[in-house]
C-alpha cells in the first residue's frame, strides 16, 4: 500500500514538473497499433550550419516524424513545448544527452540529431534513444537536397517502427487519390504520408477516377474521360509523360499492374457488360478472365500474381470473388451481407480488405483469403470506402465521410487506430498507397 | 445438347457483330483520325459531362425524357418502359437523330461498381429502344456512374433522381 502511494506520488510530481496530466511510467504496457501507449519525444534537430539560413529544418523534421508516429498508432507523442533540453544548447549523442531531462517529462523514447546545410545540400543525422536504458537504439545519416527533408523524416520514422515493432514502417511512400479540392470534377493527386509534397497529376478538367501505382512507384494508371470515353492512361510522375493504354469503346476502368509489372488487370465493357481482362504493357489483350452477363469490376492482384480478387454481382448483389490469373472458375469469398465491394489484397498475402454495406452504411472489413475470420474495421462513422494497403501490410488508407466531406484516413489492419490523413475542402477519394520509394 | 451449344454460339456471334457495329460509332470528338476512315462526329454541349465542365447542372431534359432505376438495378420498370416508348416515338419521327444514352447512379456504393452499373443501365435503355424499332447505330451509350449527380443531398428522394438514364440528342 505504501509503495503504491510512493509510485503515484513520483508520477504526480513528474506530471507537475512537465505540466502534464498524471500518467504512470510503466514499462511493459500493452503495445500495439491503437494503444498510443509508448511515450516518445521527438526533439527538433540541432542546426550545425555555419550560415543562418534553413533554421526551421530541424523543427520540420520533428513535425513530420511526429505526424508519422501518430499515424502508426503505437506512440503517444509528447508536446514539444514541455521539452527541457533545447536542441541548440544540448548534445545529441548518448553520452551528451541529459536523460533525466527526458525521463522527467515522461519520455521512454527520444529522437535527437543534427543537420548541416551547404548551398542546397542537406546532411542530416538522426538518432533514436531508449531513455530508461540511456542508450542509442538506432542512428542514421542522410544526404540529399534540402527539399528531401520530408523523405529523410519518413525514412527515419520507418526505422523507429522497425526498432520497436521488428518491422519497417510504411511512411517512405506516397498516396495517390482523386479530389475535388481544386475543381468541380475529380482530378488525380499524389502526396507524401504527412500530406506534404502535394502534386496535382491531371489537369484535364474532366472526370478522372481510380488511380493506382505502377510497379516502380514512379507512374500511375488512371481512367479519364478526356476523350469523352472512360479510357485507361498511364502517366510518368517524373517526366509528366502520359500514354493512352486502353481506349476500347465503353469502360477501361480500375487498371492494376501485376506485382511483376508485366500485366495490367482492367475492367472493359462488352456491350454494356463489364468484364475483367489482362492487358500487356502496351495495352494489347492477353487474356479475358471473366465471361458472364454480370458486373465484374475492381480487380486486385494477390502478391504472388497468381490470383485476382474482384467484385461481381453474378449471384445478385455485388460480392467478392477470387480466381486464377490463368483463367478458370471464380470462387466466392464473401457471404455476409448483400453488398460487398472493393477488394484489396494485402501485400503479405494473408488478408483481403473490402467494403460492406450494413444497415445502409458502408464500412471496411477484412477477411482471410479463404473468406474466413471476417472482421469489421470501421463502425458506422459516415461511409468508409476504397481501402488500399500500406506496403508493410499493417495499415490501410481509406476514404471516409465521417467529418462531412469525404477525406482520407489511415487505420491499422485491426481498425484500432484511425487517423485523419487529409484536410481542407472538397472530397478526397480512391486512395492508393504506393510501395516503398527506393 | 450440341444443337443448343451451336445456338449459343450463333447468338453470341450475332451479339458480337451487332455490338461491334454500334461500338465503332461511339467515338469521342478526337477519335476520327485515329480510327482511320470513320467519319468524325462532333458532340454538342448537351452531354452531362460537357455541361458539368462548364459549371452547369448536368443533363437537363430535352425532347427525350429521363428514366429511373431501383437501387443496384438496371431493370426497366413499367413507368420507364412507358417513357422509353414516348422517346422511341420521337426518335422514329426524327429518323436522322443520333442519341447518346447516359447511365447514371446514386452516390452509394463504389465508384467502379457504379460505373459498371451505369453502363448496364444505359445499355438496357438502348436495347429496349432498339426492340421498339429505333436504329441501333443511331444510339450510343456512356456510363458516368456516380460522377455527375443531378442532386447532391443524401436522401432517398435525391438518390432516386440520380439513378437515371439520360438521353442526349447529338444531332439530327
Amino acid at each position: 500500500m505504501n509503495r503504491l502511494w510512493i509510485v503515484v506520488g513520483v508520477a504526480f510530481g513528474a506530471a507537475l514538473a512537465a505540466g502534464h496530466p498524471c500518467r504512470a511510467q510503466v514499462r511493459g504496457t500493452i503495445f500495439g497499433p491503437g494503444s498510443r501507449s509508448y511515450p516518445v519525444a521527438v526533439s527538433p534537430l540541432k542546426n550545425l550550419s555555419t550560415n543562418a539560413s534553413a533554421t526551421d529544418l530541424g523543427a520540420r523534421f520533428a513535425t513530420i516524424v511526429d505526424r508519422d508516429l501518430t499515424l502508426s498508432g503505437f506512440f503517444k507523442i509528447l508536446d514539444r513545448a514541455a521539452f527541457i533540453e533545447k536542441p541548440d544548447a544540448s548534445g545529441y549523442t548518448a553520452d551528451t544527452i541529459n536523460f533525466d531531462n527526458w525521463s522527467v517529462i515522461g519520455a521512454l523514447a527520444l529522437v535527437k540529431g543534427a543537420y548541416t546545410v551547404e548551398g542546397d545540400n542537406l546532411t542530416l543525422e538522426a538518432r533514436l534513444f531508449d531513455v530508461y536504458q540511456r542508450k542509442q537504439l538506432a542512428g542514421r545519416r542522410y544526404h540529399g537536397s534540402v527539399t528531401e527533408i520530408r523523405r529523410m523524416a519518413n525514412k527515419f520514422a520507418d526505422e523507429i517502427l522497425a526498432q520497436f515493432t521488428g518491422e519497417r514502417g510504411p511512411f517512405d511512400s506516397r498516396i495517390s487519390f482523386v479530389s475535388t479540392r481544386d475543381a468541380k470534377l475529380n482530378e488525380v493527386y499524389v502526396m507524401s504520408l504527412d500530406e506534404g509534397d502535394l502534386q496535382q497529376v491531371t489537369k484535364g478538367q474532366t472526370i478522372n477516377v481510380s488511380p493506382s501505382w505502377g510497379p516502380d512507384s514512379r507512374s500511375l494508371l488512371f481512367t479519364s474521360y478526356k476523350r469523352h470515353n472512360p479510357d485507361l492512361y498511364t502517366i510518368d510522375l517524373v517526366s509528366g509523360r502520359e500514354t493512352l493504354l486502353s481506349q476500347r469503346p465503353g469502360l477501361n476502368l480500375g487498371g492494376k499492374w501485376s506485382p511483376d509489372g508485366s500485366l495490367i488487370a482492367v475492367t472493359v465493357e462488352d456491350n454494356g457488360n463489364s468484364e475483367i481482362v489482362l492487358l500487356d504493357r502496351s495495352g494489347k489483350l492477353v487474356r479475358r478472365l471473366t465471361d458472364n452477363w454480370s458486373i465484374d469490376v475492381s480487380p486486385s492482384w494477390s502478391p504472388d500474381g497468381r490470383q485476382i480478387a474482384f467484385c461481381s454481382n453474378r449471384t445478385g448483389g455485388p460480392q467478392i470473388y477470387v480466381m486464377s490469373t490463368d483463367g478458370g472458375e471464380a470462387r466466392r469469398l464473401s457471404f455476409n451481407g448483400n453488398y460487398n465491394t472493393s477488394p484489396a489484397w494485402a501485400p503479405k498475402g494473408d488478408h483481403i480488405a473490402y467494403v460492406s454495406r450494413l444497415d445502409g452504411g458502408f464500412n471496411l472489413f477484412t477477411m482471410k483469403v479463404d473468406g474466413s475470420d471476417v472482421r469489421q474495421l470501421t463502425q458506422s462513422a459516415g461511409n468508409n470506402e476504397d481501402p488500399s494497403w500500406a506496403p508493410d501490410g499493417r495499415y490501410i488508407v481509406f476514404a471516409s465521410s465521417r467529418t462531412g466531406h469525404k477525406k482520407l484516413f489511415v487505420t491499422d489492419a485491426a481498425g484500432a487506430s484511425q487517423v485523419q490523413l487529409t484536410h481542407g475542402g472538397g472530397d478526397d477519394t480512391s486512395p492508393a498507397w504506393s510501395k516503398w520509394l527506393e | 445438347m450440341g444443337k443448343r451449344l451451336i445456338g449459343v454460339v450463333v447468338v453470341g456471334l450475332l451479339v458480337a457483330v451487332v455490338g461491334s457495329g454500334c461500338s465503332s460509332k461511339k467515338k469521342g470528338p478526337e477519335a476520327g483520325a485515329a480510327a482511320g476512315g470513320v467519319g468524325e462526329e462532333g458532340l454538342g454541349a448537351g452531354s452531362s459531362l460537357e455541361r458539368a465542365k462548364q459549371g452547369m447542372q448536368p443533363g437537363e431534359e430535352g425532347p427525350l425524357k429521363d428514366i429511373h432505376y431501383a437501387f443496384d438495378s438496371s431493370e426497366l420498370d413499367e413507368p420507364s418502359r412507358v417513357t422509353l416508348r414516348d422517346n422511341g416515338n420521337w426518335l422514329k419521327d426524327h429518323t436522322t437523330a443520333k442519341v447518346e444514352v447516359e447511365g447514371h447512379c446514386d452516390e452509394r456504393g463504389t465508384v467502379e461498381y457504379n460505373l459498371a452499373l451505369g453502363a448496364k443501365r444505359a445499355r438496357a435503355a438502348k436495347d429496349y429502344l432498339v426492340t421498339l424499332g429505333v436504329a441501333s447505330d443511331h444510339l450510343t451509350t456512356i456510363s458516368y456512374g456516380e460522377e455527375l449527380p443531378l442532386c447532391h443531398e443524401h436522401t432517398e428522394d435525391c438518390w432516386q433522381r440520380n439513378r437515371r438514364a439520360h438521353f442526349v440528342v447529338l444531332g439530327e
